[in-house]
């Protein structure tokens, strides 16, 4: 949209005959048609069908007679929308990943903050190193971590078995947090990274401004950088939000690891454990219902925040 | 595969209800889709090839020879993850979007589940197969047919008899006498803790272990009279067998390892496992996780709940079915029969992937009369065995076992850490399988 407006923007100028412009018109929209179309080809392939996918199955419900009579699918209507209401261990898996996300995203954002504003110190030596040091763990795959973790966390197996014997790491009660740091480590990186981007444009005048007004490097971030970079925090918040709904590489991991997570420890483990059974339709209602939750929260989310962050 | 599906409901979400009526239809009736059923099992014209997909180690030697053999029917071997671990389900993905490979390795266990979705092929009209019949031994046979005249819908790869394995040297350092009943296996289990060891591991996640207890105990999880599935996870047998190892659980007497992981390994390893009560291939286990243990295993029968009995139970064990949407169920079908009857190809997986055989004559093969060094040189498949001819031939699994040893197994983690029982777990179990037979339709009898 953007680069018609300015490309045909820039056209009377240059040529000024009507008939010539609208002939240019059209070029422009066949380039255009050309540069979109892969995008919503695939937008569309591996996008939007697999999502009306997921929704047309589930509506759909299995029938069949006898023990192993053959399986015929029809509509069925809201019937695994009212399996997903009933099922108490995809709502116990829901309250799990939000206790989670009321801990860990805050933890989390506010550790990329702090990095980001550090190396963003014109008192801070070695900035390069840094900022690549805090955004390596962001390199290595979410697997790799989870299982270089678990292998920490292990009693018998850590490297520090004097706290892991002693503290029940990968026990029922902690084993949530354990999973928080994993996630923790990898993604506190990345948003530093984000956010640290969003004070590289913040213009220097500004920070010319409040020197003259006195204000130290302390005061300068407090007053001047963080309210600045609270959109970049509201962004990295929503992606937050919507990568503690998501979870599933970190608990299917540690599953080998300990016999606290369970196979509905999740919602993302709800949906792949139904999905074994095999139950394609259930499994595609929960993630329908999961996909809108996420939804409402990230959208709930922006609206709260926003009011305050883009006065 | 994803192109195909995806391709397929592109289509339909266009065309409106009826299409998707169809289309969803497609994998459901694999007739239409080329693949043969019972009644056409006729040879292909033309060379063919097939594939097929398992987790054995040492497959590729077996086919290697078969392929040699058989110019015109050339068989692909992928390898897989453990069927729990991740082959089923691509199976179950596979069916669904018509790519399943020809041939795949299921468990007994499995079967009615594969068979609940549609996923097998009945290859009892196709030419040997119905024949093959008695060279298996008896309750294999039983679960691939299972118990129908007219129906074979796999057939009987290897078996898991269980017996014990224990550390000869430590039992016998520590002046402990070597369990034959379960009564006794718990008196040493707190002699060996007071030795600063553990027995054995319960093992959470491996749920098929304890209904191998629960076979042996000559309990019954499933029944299936044609008209609906009995669901009994919480039978007296089952009972005795969940109590049996609350007890050792309360007492602090077993570890809470998880089978199989490199934790487990190195507590085999380091002495700090004295037990293990498993199946046959549970030698390879050992040997390959506690390499420097060489020498000083030896196995026994499994302990029994009467003093001088001999039941055993099984554990694990699998089956070759031709998966529907296959276009050459013939040549399939030969190509299994040779490879689980042959003893050219039982003895090359016995000495690659430690199969144990399904046929009554593949138990007498030379390597399975042989001493093993790794156990004392002792000849540990007698042993095996007698455990598989006391194997009781009537044990049916459910239609949709993944998902109960998945709540099972999540009731026994959590009894590992304290909140309930194992019986607790199973009665969960119980509920939860019986509510996803009925999410599915599959009829349930009160």
């Amino acid at each position: 949209m953007s680069t018609q407006t300015t490309a045909t923007g820039r056209d009377p100028g240059a040529t000024g005959q009507p008939p010539g412009r609208s002939r240019r018109r059209t070029r422009h929209a066949g380039a255009l048609t050309v540069l979109v179309v892969p995008f919503f080809v695939l937008f569309t392939l591996f996008y939007l069908v697999p999502i009306g996918y997921a929704v047309f199955r589930s509506f759909r419900t299995v029938e069949r007679e006898g023990t192993f009579g053959p399986a015929t699918e029809v509509f069925g209507g809201l019937t695994q929308y009212e399996q997903v209401f009933a099922s108490e261990a995809f709502w116990a898996s829901l309250g799990r990943v939000l206790l989670f996300g009321v801990v860990q995203v805050p933890v989390m954002l506010g550790l990329a903050l702090v990095l980001a504003l550090l190396i963003d110190s014109p008192l801070v030596r070695g900035k390069r190193f840094y900022r690549l040091a805090f955004f390596a763990p962001y390199a290595v795959p979410g697997v790799i971590a989870a299982i270089m973790w678990g292998f920490l966390y292990s009693p018998s197996l850590s490297p520090f078995t004097a706290v892991t014997s002693s503290v029940p790491l990968l026990g029922g009660g902690l084993v949530l947090w354990a999973i928080a740091n994993v996630v923790t480590w990898v993604y506190a990186g990345y948003n530093m990274l984000i956010i640290y981007s969003a004070l590289q444009a913040i213009p220097g005048e500004i920070y010319e401004a409040a020197r003259i007004d006195g204000a130290g490097q302390l005061r300068i971030a407090w007053s001047v950088k963080i309210p600045l970079v609270v959109p970049a925090l509201v962004l990295t918040g929503v992606f937050s939000i919507i990568g503690t709904l998501q979870l599933l590489t970190e608990p299917q991991v540690f599953r080998s690891f300990t016999t606290s997570v369970s196979s509905t420890f999740t919602p993302n483990l709800v949906v792949y454990t139904t999905s074994t059974v095999p139950n394609f339709n259930l499994a595609a209602a929960f993630s329908v219902v999961l996909a809108l939750l996420t939804f409402v929260l990230s959208f709930v989310f922006l609206r709260l925040t926003q009011r305050k962050a883009f006065q | 595969m994803n192109r195909h599906t995806l391709a397929r409901s592109g289509a339909a979400a266009v065309a409106g209800t009826l299409l998707l009526a169809a289309c969803s239809g497609g994998t459901d009736d694999g007739g239409s889709d080329g693949a043969a059923d019972a009644s056409a099992c006729e040879p292909s014209d033309g060379p063919v090839e097939l594939t097929y997909t398992g987790w054995v180690p040492g497959m590729e030697d077996a086919i290697a020879l078969w392929n040699e053999a058989n110019p015109d029917i050339q068989v692909t071997y992928n390898t897989g993850p453990a069927g729990n671990a991740g082959t089923y389900q691509d199976f179950f993905n596979q069916l669904e979007a018509d790519q399943a490979p020809d041939l795949g390795q299921i468990e007994y266990d499995t079967l009615p589940n594969f068979r609940v979705q549609d996923g097998l092929v009945n290859i009892a009209d196709c030419a040997g197969v119905m024949d093959a019949g008695e060279q298996f031994v008896d309750w294999t046979w039983q679960q691939v047919t299972f118990g129908e005249e007219g129906s074979v819908y796999a057939i009987p790869q290897d078996t898991g008899p269980m017996a014990m394995f224990y550390r000869a040297d430590l039992f016998e350092e520590a002046g402990i006498e070597v369990p034959t009943t379960w009564d006794e296996y718990a008196e040493a289990a707190q002699a060996i803790r007071d030795e600063g060891a553990y027995i054995t591991h319960f093992p959470r996640t491996d749920v098929n272990w304890f209904a191998g207890l629960v076979w042996q105990a000559e309990g019954r999880w499933f029944e299936n009279d044609g008209e609906a599935w009995t669901v009994d996870l919480t039978g007296p047998q089952s009972t005795q067998v969940a109590d049996y190892w609350q007890g050792l659980i309360d007492d602090g007497l077993v570890k809470d390892t998880a089978g199989f992981s490199d934790e487990w390994n190195n507590e085999l390893n380091t002495g700090e496992l004295w037990t293990w009560v498993s199946a046959v291939w549970g030698s390879n286990s050992i040997s390959s996780g506690a390499p420097d243990t060489a020498g000083d295993w030896a196995v026994a029968p499994m302990p029994q709940w009467e003093p001088g009995a001999n039941a055993a139970g099984n554990w694990g064990g699998s089956s070759v079915a031709v998966l529907q949407g296959s276009e050459h169920p013939y040549e399939a079908a030969q190509f299994a029969l040779w490879l689980n009857t042959s003893e050219e190809s039982l003895t090359a997986l016995n000495q690659g992937g430690g199969l144990y055989p399904a046929t009554t004559a593949g138990l007498e093969l030379p390597a399975l009369k042989e001493g093993l060094e790794f156990y004392g040189d002792q000849a540990i498949f007698d042993v095996f065995a007698d455990a598989a001819a006391a194997t009781d031939p009537s044990f049916t699994w459910g239609p949709t076992m993944a998902q109960t040893y998945n709540d099972v197994a999540d009731g026994f983690g959590a009894a590992l850490s304290g909140q309930g029982t194992l019986l607790d777990a199973l009665q969960a179990g119980q509920e939860a399988t019986i509510s996803t037979l009925e999410s599915q339709s599959i009829p349930v009898a009160e």
